[in-house]
């Protein structure tokens, strides 16, 4: 029996089917090699995948720089096969209870590494997971709840998609067994278009469960615009930039005051990089919803190190430039509507009359806009123009709502709902419409949401949100004017697809999506600490499960309801809830200790 | 930690606040002393303090207080509740195998009461109607109520923490036997000249508003050197006062450099004890290093001011001055609480007046917005007089002891009075 049967026999002992596949698979993924030091290395399109001088001392460092991070009780799965030097070494270095799990989308890989790498003494205490990307997330979920995915970055690159697709789809298992309670400190922006979209995040992770403690700056808007009125611009930006670095302190004294699981910052949250150091010093994980063009906003790449989670509006060359730059966590996270918010409405006879058109445009005076706007005018039917920064609107003036008054939410769900056609272009500082327009803007969630029918411009990452059965899309301003003819004459092909767009909305893309899907990722990248909590492990029935060597800790943790999330705090509070003659118990003393100790703030600001 | 391992019935004092305090606490530690002589005495101060709590007569051993170490613990609890009890529980294992008969517990502070019901099950002083219970025993109330109004309080703080230990004053005047060290040669070859005269300087405080500005150092030191023969002013302080220390220097006329020896964060807080011993005079603010000095037994010349009052909080024992700024007897006046204001400090400093105490000059003229005040002791503790004659408020100490120990004058005069074996008032 040669090695590579021998290695067959000793998975068919594990799994027989697997043992099965592999022999009706062909290798030829890897070319194999002799390291320098003799043992067999792998490379594949011109890459290696283990060192070319020694890969067993490689493995080795490997295996000690992951298991650094590894917390007991944690289930952890490696992404990346090569040769599975770095699985063995893992292994070796694990206590023997510890699960270890190797995903494998692609046999053939496996099979080059059978045919040159022995299993044997180690390798049936590993278990390997194979199949397609959807089912492997399943079998990983099911088997485990503390999940820490460990990388071994060049052997993952060979089958780069498959992984990021099983990833994606383990979050999203985890993300449905979530029962945990996180304490999220929210930190808006003290003016802007993204002020309400943190306040939609903040409703949708209440709506999910979630303590929220929201530090909303825009309560010092008043005070930061008056700021304008400096004449001298240098002044006036030193000062400006002087207030919004007491605000990054006054976020920091709310999370000394009660210290969050997770800071969440929302675009132009005014939080300096000495403020981000501070809370990485003390240990507070934070996480930023970056919803700007990162083309045209570029501050990011002064932050990109402060914030432990980048969540992105746009795919791949933004998470490439964020990651370039040096961020650690980057994930691509579209915007979203609010339900409760956006919704159809009926609107009074007033509302209707002021508010409601045939066609109308929400927006801000983009260059763009200005351009093709115009063509809607003077055409079959009634076109409303509304938003602000339209001075200097020349023929668009004449339909100009409210003197070009900043729209609130309220009434913009109503415009919508008192639109025909709901025209949505996206913002460009240039003509037409942006080449480079990938994202999509929150104005499309919205209106679908409303149950609105739109017309939009074409956006590279549309497609994988809405289709061409919920909303008209034009991929030229040419296209814009037919479009909209077509469905005005259309009512009832309008209802039908607005309906579809909110249905799909409701489906998976409310602020609540967007928020188990942040958390989830940011609980699959520390198991130990997000992950724990969502999965519930700090609620009082699971501490109880696994105070088995504290008894006396299991008669307080008994007085608490099963699922609520206990902290040495809540523990603390519920003793000095006892009556003031009680005679404390140890163990009673020492928690109130550590409460105390646990306040201290002194070296916080 | 040290582990506690004894099978004799064992006392703990707990003092769990800065230098200053633990030095106004050895009076109270003295009383214990006398009070029960058989009994073994064990003190729990800050780690940074353990090294001079070694040098207390009659402590056999002082247990650290790690508060870098219990900060850590308690953040251990930010991963798994279980993890964290399970390592508090065993940091803590090591205090339990013999429990103190009592416990002494001299401040108001959640940590400290907690920590006096883990050493023991008897507890005297703050908590000891319990860790959960606020009321407070009439010592500790007053002392609560003289931190926010001080009204005519005329009791210092270390006879309020011997009365919290349910002791009198002390027979014997407290003091500390400083060790026998080798200093560094430069300031070992100066502290031991016999032929010098040895002025130490304090130049730090615990709060910035208790700091005497750099120029009036450099005044007092100019003024010495001009006034005394043979004088050099010893700067004392700790590494944070390092750029005071320089800025005296570099202020200074080259001819009066050789008239200072600069200690300041040079020495640990033995190494100031000794240097201390050999000093004839120490001037300074109301700051641990003075109380220190007095412990010691060196004569001491305070300089109170800010937040600092004499009555309180002066060198404990006799012939030591104070010289009070009005600054905080301007907001008593007026019936306002000065802890919630800005204090006043002083516009002009008593320089040269310092100087002809420490000459021995016996007429001293009064300087403008100071008072001074020398320092005396009878049955009632520390009181302090401005002039030949005590004030109606020192004599009505014995009233305040009488009611905070819940004891009838009768009881009182029954009480031996200042006999080897001080009386327990509790």
């Amino acid at each position: 029996m040669n090695l590579f049967q021998k290695n067959v026999e000793l998975l068919r002992r594990q799994d027989p089917a697997l043992a099965a596949q592999i022999l009706q698979t062909a290798g030829g993924i890897l070319s194999i090699q002799t390291a320098k030091s003799g043992v067999p290395t792998a490379v594949t399109n011109n890459r290696t995948i283990h060192s070319a001088y020694d890969p067993l001392s490689e493995a080795e460092r490997w295996a000690d720089h992951q298991i650094e991070n590894c917390q007991s009780g944690e289930t952890l799965v490696v992404l990346g096969l090569g040769l599975f030097y770095h699985v063995e070494a893992l292994r070796a270095k694990l206590p023997q209870d510890t699960v270890l799990i190797v995903v494998m989308p692609n046999l053939s890989e496996l099979v080059d590494g059978l045919s040159v790498r022995s299993l044997d003494g180690w390798g049936e205490r590993v278990c390997w997971v194979w199949g397609q990307a959807e089912s492997l997330a399943s079998k990983v979920a099911h088997q485990a709840k503390r999940i820490r995915l460990l990388t071994y970055e060049p052997a993952l690159m060979i089958h780069q998609k498959e992984y990021e697709t099983f990833r994606s789809q383990l979050r999203d298992q985890l993300a449905k067994g979530v029962s945990g309670r996180l304490h999220i400190m929210v930190v808006g922006p003290i003016y802007g278009g993204s002020l309400p979209v943190a306040g939609y995040m903040v409703r949708a992770l209440e709506a999910l469960g979630h303590r929220v403690s929201w530090v909303d700056h825009s309560l010092h808007a008043p005070g930061y615009q008056n700021l304008n009125s400096l004449k001298d611009d240098r002044l006036r930006m030193t000062v400006q930039q002087r207030f919004s670095d007491t605000l990054g302190v006054i976020s920091l004294a709310h999370v000394a005051e009660d210290p969050p699981d997770l800071v969440l910052a929302m675009s132009q949250a005014p939080l300096s990089m000495a403020v981000l150091e501070q809370m990485r010093r003390k240990k507070v994980l934070t996480a930023m919803w970056f919803v700007e063009n990162f083309r045209h906003l570029t501050y990011w790449q002064q932050m990109i190190e402060g914030y432990d989670f980048w969540f992105v509006m746009q795919q791949a060359p933004c998470v490439e430039a964020f990651k370039n730059a040096g961020a650690s966590h980057v994930s691509y996270l579209p915007l979203a509507a609010d339900p409760t918010l956006h919704q159809p409405v009926t609107l009074t006879r007033e509302d209707q009359l002021e508010l409601g058109s045939d066609v109308s445009f929400l927006g801000a005076g983009y260059r763009n806009r200005r351009e093709i706007l115009p063509f809607l005018l003077e055409k079959e039917w009634s076109f409303k123009l509304w938003g602000n920064e339209w001075d200097r609107a020349g023929v668009l003036a004449s339909v100009l709502q409210r003197n070009g008054a900043r729209i609130d939410t309220q009434t913009s769900v109503k415009i919508f709902n008192a639109t025909s056609v709901n025209v949505n272009l996206h913002s460009y500082t240039g003509s037409g419409f942006d080449p480079d327009g990938d994202s999509v803007n929150p104005r499309t969630f919205e209106l679908a949401s409303c149950g609105a029918f739109q017309v939009i411009d074409h956006r590279s990452l549309l497609p994988e949100i809405f289709d061409e059965s919920m909303m008209a899309i034009v991929r030229t301003p040419d296209e814009l004017v037919p479009v909209v003819r077509k469905y005005f004459h259309e009512p009832e092909l309008r209802r039908v697809m607005a309906e579809e767009s909110r249905k799909r909305v409701l489906h998976s893309h409310t602020y609540a999506h967007r928020m188990q899907t942040l958390l989830s990722t940011i609980g699959l990248a520390c198991p130990d600490r997000i992950g724990s909590i969502l999965q519930g492990d700090r609620q009082a029935e699971a501490l109880l499960a696994r105070s088995q060597d504290c008894p006396e800790l299991q008669t307080l943790l008994k007085t608490f309801p099963k699922t609520d999330r206990v902290e040495l705090v809540d523990l603390a509070n519920a003793i000095r809830q006892k009556n003031p003659e009680t005679q404390l118990k140890r163990e009673e003393l020492l928690i109130l200790m550590m409460d105390e100790y646990r306040q201290e703030k002194r070296d916080f600001l | 930690m040290p582990s506690i391992s004894s099978d004799l019935p064992r006392t703990l004092i707990i003092q769990l606040a800065r230098l200053g305090d633990l030095l106004q606490s050895l009076p109270a530690l003295f009383s214990l002393r006398e009070q029960y002589p058989n009994q073994i005495f064990d003190l729990l101060c800050p780690q940074p303090l353990v090294v001079l709590g070694e040098l207390f007569p009659g402590i056999q051993q002082t247990i650290p207080w790690n508060g870098e170490d219990l900060h850590d613990l308690a953040k251990g609890w930010d991963g798994t509740l279980t993890q964290g009890y399970s390592q508090t529980a065993e940091y803590f294992s090591r205090f339990s195998a013999n429990p103190y008969s009592v416990a002494y517990n001299l401040n108001n502070h959640p940590r400290s009461i907690l920590a006096a019901h883990l050493f023991s099950e008897r507890v005297v002083g703050a908590g000891d109607f319990g860790p959960l219970n606020e009321r407070r025993p009439p010592w500790v109330d007053y002392l609560r109520q003289v931190a926010c109004d001080r009204g005519d309080n005329r009791l210092h703080l270390a006879d309020v923490f011997c009365g919290i230990c349910g002791v009198r004053p002390p027979v014997v005047l407290p003091s500390l036997e400083p060790p026998d060290l080798e200093l560094p040669v430069d300031i070992g070859r100066i502290v031991s000249n016999a032929s010098l005269v040895k002025i130490g300087i304090v130049l730090g405080a615990g709060d910035a508003d208790r700091r005497v500005p750099v120029g009036i150092w450099k005044e007092l030191i100019e003024a010495c050197a001009e006034h005394l023969p043979n004088c050099v002013c010893v700067l004392i302080g700790g590494p944070g006062e390092r750029e005071i220390a320089m800025a005296i220097e570099n202020h200074l006329s080259a001819i009066y450099l050789s008239r200072i020896l600069n200690c300041v964060g040079r020495t640990s807080l033995p190494e100031l004890a000794h240097i201390f011993n050999r000093c004839q005079w120490v001037v300074g603010s109301d700051t641990g290093p003075l109380h220190l000095a007095v412990a010691c037994g060196t004569r001491v010349i305070g300089w109170y001011f800010s937040r600092a009052r004499v009555h309180e909080t002066g060198p404990y024992g006799g012939g030591h001055y104070v010289w009070q700024h009005q600054g905080v007897d301007h907001f008593e006046n007026k019936g306002i609480t000065p802890l919630n204001h800005e204090p006043k400090l002083p516009c002009s400093w008593p320089v040269v007046e310092t100087v002809e105490l420490i000459q021995g000059q016996g007429n001293i003229k009064g300087v403008s917005e100071w008072e001074l005040w020398t320092s005396h002791r009878d049955d009632w503790g520390a009181f302090f007089m401005n002039g030949e004659r005590s004030d109606s408020l020192v004599s009505q100490r014995k009233k305040v002891w009488e009611q905070l120990a819940g004891l009838s004058s009768k009881q009182y005069l029954e009480l031996p009075q200042q006999t080897s074996n001080a009386g327990c008032l509790l």
